[in-house]
This record gives structure tokens, C-alpha cells and sequence, in this order.
């Protein structure tokens, strides 16, 4: 089962599971009740028993002392985010050399955070949490709010990802019934720009990156005064609607 | 940050067992509440303080060194005593958490969140699960008077919210978060609890009235919160009228306007309810002969009676008492003792009960609230002596002999003799055991002088070996100038013909230098 032999080409599916060590769903809540709003992500372990969804909602309501109208909503928010989840769990998903470019833009409290790297699809031990608190700890971050939401972040990157895998094996099986040509271009011309390491690492060309690209590559974290907090949230507000 | 020194704890601290015999598996003991536990009641602002409560000093150490894997969480009756500077305030956690420290995993942490020890998933190991352990209880003490919520914790950890749970839930109960913070609000399901307790208690205070007064020896006591049979002990307000089993009584202590000090302890002889028949105790003794300790069997044997009345009844009998001190755990101890001591209602200082925020502490404090303040404490001593002597097979070698001596009659003198005897051989058996300990002494030191006389000569010996070697050292280098001398001797004579008279100054030279 080794997937070797060049790019794109559809190796023997593997089961879907978001390529990461611990197959975890990152899941976001946004949800609003008699004009309160209530947004947030986290990271779920669908392997818990779904008895635990009613227990955290509860919980989670209590501690932030959200009308009780909350707990149902949160519970079936969290329950469907799980059952999509899991209905992708049974079907292959196809792993091919991939190593895709993931994109961080996100804005916690006051810190702004962007950041442009490469993850390794095929590393099925790769661990996002770990990506987090290794990059917290580096860049001196003070907010703790800040890692889990690079986490999740890039779990759901990571997570589109693995769905349009999915997607594109269903495809290129459905094709196999057919054509059988372009079989072997269609599969890795699906969706994902993903790089190409052959040319990366040939022979003319080096590992390491132009100076040009650099800026495009660096870790960019802001921190923002208040009224600058203010007016972003104003203007998300107002995209939202 | 600056702890207080103590890393793990000492390998050979005794713990009392986990439960007595009949309710041997908590999952099935229907008054614990063990597993899963409630949610706990906030404690009293009072308790937490550094007072020493009038509470049974037996160690709080739930672990031993002797993995006895059970699954049950231990009991340990004590309350906050230590205080542990985690800053420049006083951080207090109950002494039954004393195990923890900031850089190494404990063993009973290993046991409650097996997942994260058994490599069974990879992002699930020792290290995450310390990173996720020590920022909670770091966040916890950076606002120590604040309870901190599980929602605040689980948005500042990188982790999936599963895990999180588990461990904040037990740190929470282990008493290492938010065990001196005072709350206004409490959980959901406690609060409704309490207020069910609270209007229990104030409704029903006619009812307990009612049965309390109604009838005086063979009392049915009612407790008024939680509608049983009151059994063992209560405690009984007759400021409030009002009447609680022990259970409500510890764990109800935010009863609204009422003080624990106003209940006084109130026991209750199960005795009167039925009596033992001759045949009945003969039974008994035949049935311990065969099953020894296994009371389940016994009261098989014995037929109509359960465990806990077979093994009650038995330390009933005169001879009982020898048997209590090295055989039994604490709780059958602390249960027996209470009966055979004197059943008067004791006042109690409930202050170190009331902190019963945990379910180990409240079947602790539910056990000693039965068995009374100083049984509960000899219990524990008893408990401790034995369990550091592992000389079980001992007692029970006695336990066979002294049945089968007893069981012909029922009489006090046979047993006493028997006393007698053991204690003889064993005043006989101290001075020569002090006689020998002191001979070994005396070799001992004889040994150790020789030594030392031995290291003195040796030492010496080394100072001469590097005399010698220094001035052998010296010989040789003087022997190498000589050789050198030599050499340039006979080079010179063999030049000297050839070049004559300047050779010969020059050999003139050499020889006066």
C-alpha cells in the first residue's frame, strides 16, 4: 500500500478519516437566539458516546449562562455536524501524493493571525493540535484563546480537503465504468491545488524557497488596539447579514 | 512557581481498604454514591479554613504500591488540611490529593484516564495529557477565589473537548480546581437537590415530628429529606424537628437556616428488630469455621440473615472483640465498634463533615458520621496498624484456633485463657529479642573499627608507594643525564683526533661543565 509511484494517480482507497493521528471533528456553532449569538469551534471526538453532546451543551450553556432556550439548539447543531461526519466515514477516500497548501486568516480577541504553509496529506500521523501549541509557544502568543482556534482552523481545512477526496474518488470510480483514459489526469487535476513535488525536488530546482517568496510564507501575527476589534467586528457583522 | 517539596508520595503509606464485605463492589453498594458521582455541593466557606477538624487522622493516600488495580475510587475520611504555595497566597487542596505534583504523572491518574496511558491513540499520550492537566489547574490558581468553568478551560486548550471533560472532571473531583472557590450559583442538578432537600425538610417537619414522637424504644426513624429508614445512626434536630439519616446529614449541609451543630447523633440498635436464636448463632459459628471470611456463604449457612447482620452479630458475641484490631477493614471496624462501644447520641462537630464536596469524602464522612468522632478514629488506627503488618495470615491461623476452642461453650473463660497464654509467650519472647538486637550492635561496631584501622594502613601504604615512585622518578632521570654525558664523551674523543686542538678545548669545555 505504498503510494509511491508519482502524483495523481488513484492508489487503493483508503477509509475516509481526516488525515491526522486522532480522527477529530472540528465543529463550529453559530447560533442565535432572541438576538443573542452565540459563536464558537471546537474540536469533537466522534468517537465519545452522543450522550456527551446533551451533557456539553448543557455545560456549556451553564457556564456562559445562556438562556436555557440554547441547550437543544446546540446539542442538535453539534449532532447533525456529527452525522455529516460520520456519513463520510464509511466511504473510500483516495490518497494520492499530496501535499496541499493550507491558508490561516483568522482573527481571535485581538490577535490577527496569518500564515501560509504545506501539509502533508498522506501524514496520517500528522497532528494539528500539536502544529498549534508548537506555534503559540514560537511566536510568543499570550492569548490562550489563540491555539485551539489554529487548530481548528486547519482541521477544517483539513477536513474540505479529505470530503473532496472523497468526492473525486466516487468520481474517478464512476469513471472507471466509463473511460478509462483520463483516469489518471482527472484525479489529480480534482480540486486541490496541490503542489507539485516532483518539480519541487528535481534535480534543477532546490528545496529551499526563493527569497521572493518568503513574505508569502511567514507567519503574520497582529495585535489589534480596541477600537480596531470594534471595527472589524462591526463590518463582520455587517458581511453577515 | 514554588511547591512544597513533596514530589510523590512515600512508597509504604498504608490506605484502609475500600469498602467493608457486604458492599464489596461499589457498583452494587446501594448507598455509596460512588460511580458515577453527583455532582458536588459547593463547600461551606467555613471549612475550607486551616483548622484542624476533630476528624480521623488516617492516611489519605489512595494509592499502594501494590496495585491492587481496583477501580474503586478509595475512601479517605480528612478533610482540607494541607496548603500547598503555589504563589504567594495559599492554594488549599484536600490532603487525599497530595500525590500531585507539577512534573510527574501519579499513578492514580494513570488509573482514572487510562485512555490517555494506553497508547491506544497517538495524539492521546503522557505528555498532552500533562500540558492538558497543568494548564487548567495554572489557570484555576491564577484566580484561585474564582470557580473556573469547564467552557473557559475547553476554549483555551488545544485539544478535542472529550478529553478536556475527562480530565477537568477529574481534577474537579480530586478536589485540585475549584476547591476553595466560592460560587453563587451551583450545577443545574445539584440545585434542584438542594431545593428539593430544603422544601423536604421544612414540609415534612410534621411528619418527622409525628414519627418521632409516636414511638420511643422501638423507633422507626424516618429521615425527613430523604424518606428512608433511618438505620445505624441519625441525627436528630430538636431545635428544627427534624430527623436525617446520616447520608442526607452529611450531604445536604446547605440546608437553608439550619446548623449542623444543632443536630445531635442518635443511634439506632438494630438488635431490637429481631433477635438471634440459639440455633441461629450456632449456625453462625459453624458457618465461620468452614467459609472463614466469606460472608456471603456464611449467611447462606446460616439462612435468613444478610451479611451485614451475620457479621454484626458475630463481633456481638463475647469472644468478637479479639477478632475486631488486625483482621477487619475499616469499615467493619467502624460498624461493629459502634455497637459494642456505648451507644449514647454524641454531639458532633459536623464543620469538617460538611466539606463533603466529593464522593469519596461523603461516604467518608457518611461512615465516621455513623460510627461516631473517636470510634471512627481508633477505627482508622486499627486500620493503619494492620495494614502496615502484613501478618493476615497470622491472624487468621488465631481466628481458627480460638473458634474452635470457643464454639463449645459461650463462655468468657476459655477465650480469656487463651488471651493469657499469647500474651505470657510474648513478654517472655520481648527481652530476648532486645538481647539479641543488642549483640548485633556490639559486632557491628567491632566490625566497623577494623575497618577503619584497615583504611588507616592502607592510606599510609599509598603515601610510601608515591615516595618511591617520585625518587625512582629522579633516579632514572639523573641515570638519562649520565647516559648523556657519556654519549657526548665519545663523540668528542672520536673527533678529537681529527680536528686536535680545538676539539681538545672543546673536550676541556664539556668536562668542566
Amino acid at each position: 500500500m505504498k503510494s509511491h509511484s508519482g502524483w495523481g494517480s488513484l492508489k487503493n482507497p483508503v477509509k475516509f478519516k481526516i488525515p491526522t493521528s486522532e480522527n477529530l471533528v472540528p465543529i463550529r456553532l453559530d447560533i442565535e437566539i432572541d438576538g443573542q449569538r452565540f459563536r464558537d469551534a471546537f474540536t469533537w471526538n466522534p468517537n465519545d458516546p452522543d450522550s456527551e453532546v446533551v451533557v456539553f451543551a448543557k455545560r456549556t450553556v451553564k457556564d456562559l449562562k445562556l438562556p436555557p432556550a440554547f441547550v437543544t439548539q446546540i446539542a442538535q447543531s453539534i449532532q447533525s455536524q456529527l452525522t455529516e461526519f460520520r456519513s463520510y466515514e464509511g466511504q473510500d477516500m483516495h490518497t494520492g501524493e499530496r501535499v496541499v497548501p493550507i491558508k490561516l486568516d483568522l482573527r481571535v480577541n485581538h490577535t490577527v493571525i496569518k500564515d501560509h504553509f504545506f501539509w502533508d496529506l498522506n501524514n496520517f500521523e500528522s497532528d494539528p493540535e500539536e502544529f498549534a501549541r508548537t506555534f503559540c509557544k514560537d511566536m510568543g502568543i499570550e492569548d490562550p484563546e489563540v491555539g485551539p482556534a489554529i487548530a481548528i482552523a486547519i482541521r477544517e481545512q483539513l477536513y474540505e480537503i479529505a470530503i473532496q477526496s472523497v468526492a473525486s474518488a466516487r468520481e474517478s470510480r464512476a469513471n472507471k465504468k466509463g473511460r478509462r483514459g483520463t483516469e489518471h489526469l482527472s484525479a489529480s487535476k480534482i480540486g486541490m491545488p496541490a503542489l507539485d513535488l516532483v518539480k519541487l525536488f528535481g534535480i534543477k530546482s532546490s528545496v529551499v524557497r526563493k527569497k521572493r517568496d518568503w513574505d508569502v510564507y511567514e507567519p503574520i501575527v497582529d495585535l489589534l488596539s480596541n477600537e480596531e476589534v470594534d471595527a472589524l467586528e462591526a463590518r463582520e457583522e455587517r458581511i453577515a447579514r | 512557581m514554588a511547591e512544597s517539596g513533596e514530589i510523590n508520595p512515600p512508597a509504604p503509606k498504608p490506605n484502609p481498604e475500600t469498602t467493608s464485605p457486604p458492599p464489596a463492589p461499589p457498583q452494587t453498594e446501594p448507598q455509596t454514591p460512588l460511580l458515577p458521582p453527583p455532582p458536588p455541593p459547593p463547600p461551606q466557606p467555613g471549612s475550607s479554613q486551616a483548622k484542624r477538624p476533630q476528624q480521623p487522622e488516617s492516611s489519605p493516600n489512595p494509592t499502594t504500591p501494590s496495585a491492587t488495580e481496583s477501580k474503586d475510587k478509595d475512601v479517605t475520611p480528612t478533610t482540607a488540611i494541607s496548603s500547598r504555595l503555589a504563589e504567594p497566597e495559599f492554594v488549599y487542596i484536600p490532603s487525599y490529593s497530595r500525590w500531585f505534583s507539577w512534573n510527574s504523572i501519579h499513578e492514580c491518574e494513570v488509573r482514572f484516564l487510562p485512555e490517555f496511558f494506553d497508547g491506544r491513540s497517538p495524539s492521546k499520550n503522557p505528555k498532552t495529557y500533562k500540558y492538558c492537566r497543568n494548564t487548567i489547574i495554572r489557570r484555576f490558581r491564577d484566580n484561585p477565589t474564582k470557580k473556573i468553568t469547564f467552557t473557559e478551560v475547553r476554549k483555551t486548550i488545544v485539544g478535542d473537548v472529550g478529553s478536556i471533560r475527562k480530565v477537568f472532571d477529574f481534577l474537579e473531583t480530586w478536589g485540585l480546581i475549584n476547591y476553595t472557590a466560592n460560587t453563587s450559583k451551583s450545577l443545574i442538578k445539584w440545585e434542584e437537590k438542594e431545593s428539593k432537600s430544603a422544601s423536604a425538610s421544612a414540609s415534612h417537619n410534621a411528619d418527622a415530628n409525628g414519627t418521632s414522637t409516636d414511638f420511643t424504644v422501638p423507633k422507626k426513624r424516618v429521615c425527613s429529606s430523604c424518606k428512608t429508614i433511618c438505620r445505624i445512626a441519625c441525627f436528630a434536630s430538636d431545635k428544627y424537628d427534624l430527623t436525617l439519616c446520616a447520608r442526607c446529614y452529611v450531604s445536604g449541609d446547605n440546608r437553608v437556616g439550619v446548623n449542623n451543630s444543632d443536630f445531635r447523633r442518635v443511634e439506632i440498635s438494630e438488635e431490637a428488630k429481631t433477635d438471634w436464636t440459639d440455633k441461629e448463632t450456632l449456625l453462625l459459628l459453624e458457618a465461620l469455621l468452614h467459609y472463614g471470611d466469606d460472608w456471603k456463604k456464611v449467611a447462606a449457612h446460616v439462612g435468613g440473615r444478610s451479611t451485614k447482620e451475620c457479621v454484626a452479630r458475630f463481633v456481638k458475641l463475647p469472644f468478637g472483640e479479639q477478632f475486631m484490631g488486625p483482621l477487619e477493614s475499616t469499615e467493619v471496624d467502624s460498624e461493629p465498634k459502634s455497637e459494642t462501644m456505648h451507644p449514647q447520641s454524641k454531639r458532633m462537630r459536623l464543620t469538617p463533615l460538611a466539606d463533603a464536596s466529593n464522593p469519596i469524602m461523603a461516604q467518608a464522612a457518611f461512615l465516621s458520621a455513623l460510627a461516631g468522632k473517636e470510634v471512627a478514629e481508633l477505627a482508622a488506627h486499627a486500620a493503619v496498624t494492620a495494614l502496615s503488618e502484613i501478618g493476615a495470615g497470622i491472624t487468621k491461623g488465631n481466628l481458627g484456633s480460638l473458634l474452635g476452642g470457643a464454639e463449645g461453650q459461650e463462655s468468657d473463660g476459655t477465650s480469656n485463657r487463651y488471651g493469657k497464654d499469647i500474651e505470657r509467650a510474648i513478654v517472655e519472647a520481648r527481652p530476648q529479642l532486645e538481647k539479641e538486637a543488642l549483640d548485633l550492635e556490639r559486632a557491628v561496631s567491632d566490625v566497623a573499627i577494623e575497618t577503619k584501622e584497615v583504611e588507616e594502613r592502607i592510606a599510609h601504604f599509598e603515601e610510601c608507594d608515591l615516595q618511591m615512585e617520585k625518587e625512582w622518578q629522579q633516579l632514572m632521570q639523573l641515570k638519562n643525564l649520565i647516559f648523556i654525558d657519556q654519549l657526548t664523551l665519545l663523540l668528542n674523543k672520536a673527533s678529537a683526533p681529527k680536528t686536535g686542538e680545538t676539539i681538545g678545548e672543546e673536550v676541556i669545555d664539556v668536562k668542566a661543565e
